[in-house]
């Protein structure tokens, strides 16, 4: 009995920018199995070349809508490393709480906007809100807060201004920190009604498993479920690698089928974001978030690609909990207005954060005047692509009797698990005036 | 507190044309001490956010490139009523946001704003760069003078 399949989405929805599916298959016979990127390259590496290393996380900022604050901080760690300038503890912190906001809004967003209509069966999530209108109600509140936080930090809720090289150009009052920890302790029960939701509907995630090697920061002094400071790690080994050699562990290379470059570490693909975070630091997440991965019995070493959604939730409680005690911390300290000293000279240095959908790696030249002579960026999406053609490889050929809807509905879903980012560059309207 | 009229001006600003919503918005703000009862906020390629930028304010002008088939330069005023998407994404992502989508949202969470108009600009070029193409960069000064006459209520 074989089966034939003729998949081919085209411009996939739900994720960011165009991927596309192919799968052929004929009398049970697997032809085709493809996951291809034909988004056209940007070119930013060869924009911030001649801008001065002030206005560089300004212009990576732009590289995305969602990860800007991630794009910004990783440049301005690698701008620091090259200039070779020290900041405060006050600025550390408070570079913390504005990544954590970035974490909260993406994620709350994959979750609730992008991932929830696979689990409640609606095409996307305009037609959810008259489906499940209390649950869309939670998703925006939860979101809506992560966006006055980024505001309140960051400036602006996308493309932060008020970070630069060695500081801040304005930072919160202690009133407006305490109002946020009072609105963060507010909107706990909020992220625990969303897990339960998700909860709910968790059957709708596919029981798929592939061995892969994880890949992800880990901070040991102090021990922290990093997404900031910290080496670079990986389930395939127990020797960390430091930021400055990224590059051994990207090890990019092209492909005929995506304009995008792919990576592979220990093996021939490796996965980054949400999970991989998980695998390498869960023993560091708060006690309330341990109890969330308990409740969908996610545990260290999960290789389920579609719990990567899950793993999302549980950072948003750590997050949640961890913010809380980073403001206290911050207020006990006190808020000092800071002078940032930078003394300009030649050099290199790379720079790294863990953006919401994975690892991120900048790394930048700059002559003796601080010009950029060089630019090289890795963002975790990249990481991924790879990844996700091996386990669409392990996948199909256990699913191919399910039939041809079913089969397509579980690559896609396999895909957004892993929350891509492809493009984010350009989202203009298109549209037809009515007659 | 938030104010009653917001004025965004989308796109981004490192893909020429396609950043015009941006470069229109900071021409704008020169003059933002006219309007002490307006926000004018760069949204840049904020996507989905514009729901909780636009939510409950009494009016919304939202500014962005188009492509509407018409002619390079073209500044077109219009309502949501009057268009309707025919982007292949017509659903919601993060950064492919599909305003008119993200507007009927709104209104089914209960929080639309009571006047939205749009102002279309239509690109002659969207490709990485810097600068808008000079066909729009000299049309600036009647882009934000037609955009200024919706500055009130």
């Amino acid at each position: 009995m074989g089966k034939n399949l003729n998949i081919n989405v085209h411009h996939l929805t739900r994720v960011e920018g165009h991927g596309n599916i192919v799968v052929n298959a004929k009398d049970g016979r697997i032809e085709k199995i493809r996951w291809e990127v034909p988004e056209a390259p940007r070119f930013f590496e060869a924009m911030v070349r001649g801008h001065s290393y002030e206005d560089i996380q300004t212009i990576v900022s732009r590289i995305c809508g969602i990860c800007s604050i991630s794009h910004s901080l990783s440049a301005i760690k690698a701008v620091e490393n090259a200039l070779g300038i020290e900041v405060s503890e006050q600025t550390d912190m408070l570079r913390h709480l504005m990544h954590y906001s970035e974490q909260m809004q993406s994620h709350s967003l994959h979750i609730g906007y992008l991932a929830a209509p696979d689990f409640f069966g609606a095409p996307s999530v305009v037609p959810l809100v008259s489906k499940a209108i209390d649950v869309v109600k939670t998703i925006v509140r939860i979101h809506r807060i992560a966006n006055e936080w980024s505001d309140l930090v960051a400036g602006r809720t996308t493309h932060p201004v008020t970070i630069i090289p060695g500081g801040f150009t304005k930072v919160p009052t202690p009133e407006q920190l305490v109002q946020l920890q009072n609105t963060l302790k507010n909107t706990i029960k909020d992220i625990n009604t969303l897990a339960d939701v998700v909860l709910s509907v968790a059957s709708a995630l596919p029981k798929f498993e592939r061995e892969t090697e994880y890949v992800s920061l880990k901070q040991t002094n102090p021990p922290t479920y990093t997404f900031y400071h910290g080496d670079i790690a990986s389930t395939d080994t127990d020797k960390a690698m430091p930021v400055k050699n990224w590059q051994k562990v990207a090890n990019e290379y092209m492909t005929e089928q995506s304009t995008a470059k792919w990576a592979k570490w220990h093996r021939e693909s490796y996965m980054v974001g949400a999970i991989a975070r998980f695998n390498i630091n869960a023993d560091l997440l708060c006690d309330e978030a341990k109890q969330t991965a308990k409740m969908f019995s996610l545990k260290k070493g999960c290789c389920n690609p579609y719990m990567n959604t899950i793993a999302q939730l549980v950072e948003c409680v750590h997050l949640f909990h961890a913010s809380i005690k980073l403001i206290d911390r911050i207020l006990t300290k006190g808020l000092v207005s800071e002078k940032v000293k930078v003394k300009v000279r030649a050099g290199r240095g790379a720079g790294c954060t863990e953006a919401p959908r994975g690892i991120l790696f900048h790394e930048y030249e700059f002559d003796k005047n601080g010009k950029c002579l060089a630019a090289d960026m890795c963002i975790p999406t990249n990481q991924n692509h790879a990844n996700i053609q091996k386990d669409m490889e392990k996948l199909v050929p256990q699913i191919i009797d399910e039939g041809e809807d079913a089969v397509r509905q579980k690559l896609e879903m396999l895909v957004r698990a892993y929350d891509p980012c492809i493009s984010c560059s350009t989202h203009m309207l298109d549209i037809r005036f009515k007659k | 507190m938030k104010k009653e009229l917001l004025v965004a001006g989308l796109g981004n600003p490192l893909m020429s044309d396609e950043g015009i919503g941006v470069h229109i918005l900071n021409r704008l703000l020169q003059d933002s001490d006219k309007y002490p009862f307006a926000e004018f906020i760069d949204a840049g390629t904020a996507g989905i956010n514009l729901l909780h930028l636009i939510s409950n304010r009494k009016k919304v002008i939202i500014i962005d490139c188009a492509y509407m088939n018409t002619g390079p330069g073209t500044l077109k005023r219009f309502v949501p009523e009057e268009a309707e998407t025919i982007k292949k994404l017509a659903v919601q992502s993060l950064h492919e946001a599909d305003i008119l989508k993200i507007i009927e949202m709104s209104a089914l969470l209960g929080e639309k704003p009571r006047e939205i108009i749009i102002f279309g600009i239509e690109p002659q070029a969207v490709e990485p760069g810097n600068n808008i193409s000079r066909k729009l960069e000299e049309k600036m000064i009647f882009y934000v003078s037609e955009i200024s006459k919706d500055i009130r209520f």
